[in-house]
């Protein structure tokens, strides 16, 4: 009953800031599309440069398939030899093809083909030579073809779950997560400055409500606006990006409720163990950024060592990626994430526990 | 010059004798390095691979060989018989259990030999599109290499690939001069967004707007100290990220360091300005995480190619401090690359530091001008 | 009459800085005592301390000789407590400042109603349905007293309720607190404002952290031959601040 109270004072708040209503509902779904538009961008357009050393007829064709594919823009095709090195440090170029008369015993008269890239973005110019030795193969298997030869083996390859590899599907229910995160997280840390400020924090803490009604005092009002911009989040890569959505949106309404719990645990914690604004914000800052870093959005779990794995296991962003992509992508049913609902209800408890434990550390101040 | 000298030393002070701040400054940056720098990467080291081998042949145990000898793929082998191979492979990814399933059919030596080219179904979890891609790649390597055995495609058609500044391909490379990147800015920003606002919250403001000093002195007196501190501690992290992560060093030192002072003015202006407009600490350290975080990680290059994006994209890309000095730390510190080269980044970082600075000092003069 | 709280040694630091320097004294039952002091003289962080605010460095607080430390619980239900800001939400309109206060502090449905119905003759109409945000200073202060006392307090912590109000007001409030004495609370009110001492029943002087004066306004005022408060209070702060000077104590604060 109290409790009643302490949440409709909330959303009166809330909805008397006439400059937050944007910021809550509209900006998320324009940082959404911006965003989706940057992870959407599957590797392309990788710039090279072409140094054409051979009047070679095919060094020419393959020359003109590099041009027409959208995979790789070329910045420039030469016929004087130049410091491979030299162009790759200045960073205009992520590669350089050079083309060079064929070898003498060349049966069917091949250009000798050297490609050189930019090692430093490791995954551009893994792609970028998987994509040329694509180019060279197809160009390779017509011209076999043609003169009646044929490949001993060739690999038939059938993607699942996505099968045109748009980045896309995987990456934009996660941003929508980052936002989720990064909104409940300002939102709570922004309510509990607030009321330190307007001295009110302090008639609720001589007041008879306990640390918990505090706490989904809170926790309650946050996860209901978070629920919303989640639901106007999906609708937006769902409208706009049509990302499918395989599975039942309802499990994913469950996994954000508790994955919010999760967090919000961890923003009551940090207020209680930092005693001023400015480490409070220093440590959420931390924490945002470790979370979203280590979620497994960018970069594989699997890359983080065992020594640092406890990070991610106490990441609740980790999980609900990971029962996102479950939702989405595999539209797989609780039997296959119930594992992650659980951990992130365990994180949620522990935290919760651990705050209220040190509560009377947000008094003594 | 002696009043701005005094404004210097006072700001010194305030940091030095701060104990939390300074753990803040020079703990949090090596912390989280050395966290991320272990972390994130793009490097796929065991692909879990399922085998599901019809044939049982002498050609498929070679092919199987060429996979299990490679490291980047855990092969596990599925049994020779399966009723329905593909029904197997779905169940397997959708479980997670595995990233990809390797299907040999029956006829894969008779073909080869006979009725070329025999097929290798692979069935690969595209759920993560980049890993997906990755495996991809790789399965095409393995599967090239068995094919040129057999034809001497080297006869026919010769590709040297070679890959400069990192031979192995080890995204550390790419990512821990990125991360010094985003945790300069962020330090930096967040360092002198408090500067102003703290004054202003503690009432000492103040006793600064009657001084006789200049607002130009006073912003620019606010600044000086945290270059200082800033570019210690971008040493400390350049320091663990050469002699812990072993990212190689090939350039030329000065070229490094003078860059480095130019981004970490322009971290700092920024800093400055959310400052001289921020009414309290905390919308500033607000507004100041907002700005940078997600677009420094997002819009610089950092993790997703610049050359790939949307036109608009690319220039919002170019708004952001770290994307010119991504393009300089990775050229200068891993690659080698000379001065020449960067003249306009270095150019473009230092007009957006000088137009802050001055748009912070017209809008301090501005508050001081209301104060009286 | 009996000492309702008693202070004893209370000492609060904040790292090297002593707010409060083991400071003794004691509240009756049914008294108004006045709590004076310039700012920064360590009123607030005392108060704090007995309410539970803050914690206790050293020393004790004893509400009707219970340790105040150890019995929150039971100290929450006797004690009121008005902040120097009021600590109203200010997006919020009077009436509803009411009811919320009323319902985190278990008032049933039907009392809030009443308590919302017996704000009604103390303020103008229009008033009650404005954000506290957009009400003049001397309604906040109203309101803010009147959710103060709406669970019917024993003892009544009072921090600075008078300042930023103009002096008619000041005045009125200081009636209602007569009227609260009369129907037998105990209050402590906190002020700068020399011209309020007059209402206190006693009045402490704190500066520095310490008490320098105490008793009651006339008989301080026969005793030191003053006869104005302010020069009293002039008195006593500078004397003060020679003997430190002359002992060499160098505690300085910003």
């Amino acid at each position: 009953m109290r409790l009643f109270y302490l949440i409709k004072k909330e959303f009166i708040e809330i909805f008397r800031q006439k400059e937050l209503l944007p910021l809550i509902f509209i900006a998320p779904i324009i940082q959404i599309i911006m965003l989706g538009y940057v992870v959407k961008t599957d590797i392309k357009n990788i710039p090279v440069e072409i140094i054409n050393l051979t009047s070679n007829k095919i060094a020419a064709r393959i020359i003109n398939r590099i041009n027409s594919t959208p995979l790789f823009r070329v910045k420039a095709i030469s016929d004087q030899n130049k410091d491979t090195v030299e162009l790759l440090k200045r960073g205009q170029v992520k590669a350089v093809i050079i083309f060079k008369d064929p070898p003498r015993q060349n049966p069917l008269n091949y250009p000798e083909i050297q490609i050189s890239l930019d090692g430093i973005d490791s995954n551009t110019s893994l792609i970028a030579a998987g994509y040329f030795n694509g180019i060279i193969k197809k160009f390779l298997l017509d011209n076999l073809k043609k003169a009646g030869m044929h490949q001993p083996a060739m690999s038939k390859t059938l993607i699942r779950f996505n099968p045109t590899l748009e980045s896309i599907n995987y990456m934009g229910p996660g941003i929508v997560a980052l936002l989720l995160t990064i909104i409940s997280l300002f939102f709570t840390s922004i309510s509990i400055v607030r009321e330190k400020e307007q001295q009110t924090m302090d008639t609720l803490l001589i007041s008879r409500l306990t640390p918990i009604e505090i706490y989904l005092g809170k926790a309650i009002p946050t996860s209901i606006i978070g629920l919303i911009n989640m639901s106007l989040g999906i609708a937006a890569v769902m409208i706009w990006f049509r990302v499918p959505v395989r599975g039942n949106l309802l499990y994913l309404l469950l996994a954000s409720i508790i994955f919010l719990s999760a967090l919000l645990a961890y923003a009551l914690l940090i207020s209680v163990i930092t005693s001023t604004q400015q480490q409070a914000l220093f440590f959420a800052w931390f924490t945002m950024l470790t979370f979203m870093l280590l979620s497994g959005l960018f970069t594989p779990i699997e890359n983080i060592p065992p020594g640092l794995r406890i990070l991610a296991d106490i990441n609740p962003i980790r999980y609900l990626i990971k029962i996102i992509r479950e939702i989405f992508l595999k539209g797989n049913g609780i039997e296959y994430f119930y594992k992650e609902l659980l951990y992130l209800l365990a994180i949620a408890s522990v935290t919760v526990t651990v705050s209220v434990i040190n509560f009377k550390r947000l008094i003594s101040k | 010059m002696q009043r701005l000298k005094a404004v210097i030393i006072k700001e010194f002070f305030h940091i030095l004798r701060d104990p939390a701040s300074l753990t803040i400054v020079f703990l949090m940056p090596v912390l989280m390095v050395s966290i991320y720098g272990y972390s994130i990467s793009f490097d796929l080291k065991s692909i879990d691979a399922g085998i599901i081998d019809l044939s049982g042949g002498d050609l498929a145990g070679q092919l199987i060989k060429k996979f299990a000898n490679n490291q980047y793929f855990r092969i596990r082998s599925l049994g020779l018989s399966q009723s329905n191979p593909i029904e197997t492979a779905e169940r397997l990814l959708k479980s997670g259990e595995l990233k990809e399933v390797i299907i040999i059919p029956p006829d894969f030596s008779r073909k080869i030999l006979h009725h070329p080219p025999a097929e290798i179904g692979i069935v690969i979890d595209g759920s993560d599109s980049n890993v997906a891609n990755l495996i991809h790649q790789y399965n095409e390597m393995v599967i090239m290499n068995f094919v040129s055995e057999f034809q001497n495609l080297k006869d026919i058609l010769t590709i040297n690939t070679s890959i400069l500044f990192n031979p192995e391909v080890k995204s550390t490379f790419f990512f821990i001069p990125g991360i010094i990147a985003i945790i300069l800015l962020m330090i930096s920003a967040l360092l002198t967004s408090l500067s102003i606002s703290r004054e202003r919250e503690s009432g000492s403001i103040d006793l600064i707007f009657i001084s006789p000093l200049k607002s130009h002195e006073i912003i620019i007196g606010k600044t000086i100290p945290y270059i200082f501190v800033a570019l210690l501690d971008g040493i400390l992290i350049f320091l663990f990220a050469r002699f812990w992560f072993h990212i190689p060093f090939k350039g030329n030192l000065l070229v490094l360091l003078i860059f480095s002072l130019l981004y970490i003015l322009s971290g700092l202006s920024l800093g400055i300005l959310i400052s001289s407009i921020a009414p309290s600490q905390k919308t500033a350290m607000l507004a100041t995480l907002l700005i940078t975080l997600l677009p420094s990680i997002l819009l610089s290059g950092f993790i997703f190619s610049l050359d790939s994006m949307a036109p608009v994209l690319r220039s919002i890309s170019y708004l952001i401090p770290a994307t010119y000095f991504l393009k300089i730390i990775r050229g200068v510190a891993v690659k080698g690359a000379e001065l020449k080269y960067f003249l306009v980044d270095g150019l473009i970082m230092i007009v957006f530091s000088a137009l802050l600075i001055t748009l912070s000092s017209i809008r301090f003069s501005h508050s001081r001008e209301k104060s009286k | 009459m009996p000492a309702l709280i008693e202070i004893k040694d209370l000492t609060k630091k904040f790292g090297h800085f002593t707010a409060v320097n083991a400071i003794n004294f004691s509240i009756r039952q049914g008294e108004i005592l006045g709590f004076l002091g310039p700012n920064g003289a360590g009123k607030t962080t005392t108060i704090k301390m007995i309410n539970g605010l803050l914690k206790i460095s050293s020393g004790q607080v004893l509400i009707k000789g219970l340790d105040a430390r150890k019995n929150r619980r039971e100290i929450k239900k006797i004690t009121g407590y008005m902040s120097q800001k009021f600590s109203l939400y200010p997006l919020l309109t009077s009436l509803e400042n009411i009811e919320f206060f009323g319902g985190i502090s278990g008032l049933s449905r039907h009392n809030i109603q009443k308590k919302k119905e017996e704000i009604q003759p103390l303020i103008p109409r229009p008033i009650l349905t404005q954000k506290i945000v957009d009400i003049p200073p001397g309604m906040k202060q109203k309101i803010a007293l009147f959710v103060c006392l709406m669970t019917d307090p024993e003892i009544i912590l009072l921090d600075e309720p008078t300042s930023g109000v103009d002096p008619e007001v000041r005045r009125n409030f200081w009636m209602e607190i007569y009227q609260l004495k009369k129907s037998g609370k105990t209050i402590l009110v906190s002020t700068h404002n020399l011209d309020e001492v007059e209402y206190a029943d006693r009045i402490i002087i704190i500066h520095r952290g310490n008490i320098i004066l105490e008793g009651e306004p006339s008989e301080l005022q026969a005793r030191q031959g003053k006869d104005s408060i302010e020069a009293l209070f002039k008195d006593a702060i500078i004397n003060y601040d020679n003997q430190l000077s002359r002992t060499g104590g160098a505690e300085c604060s910003d």
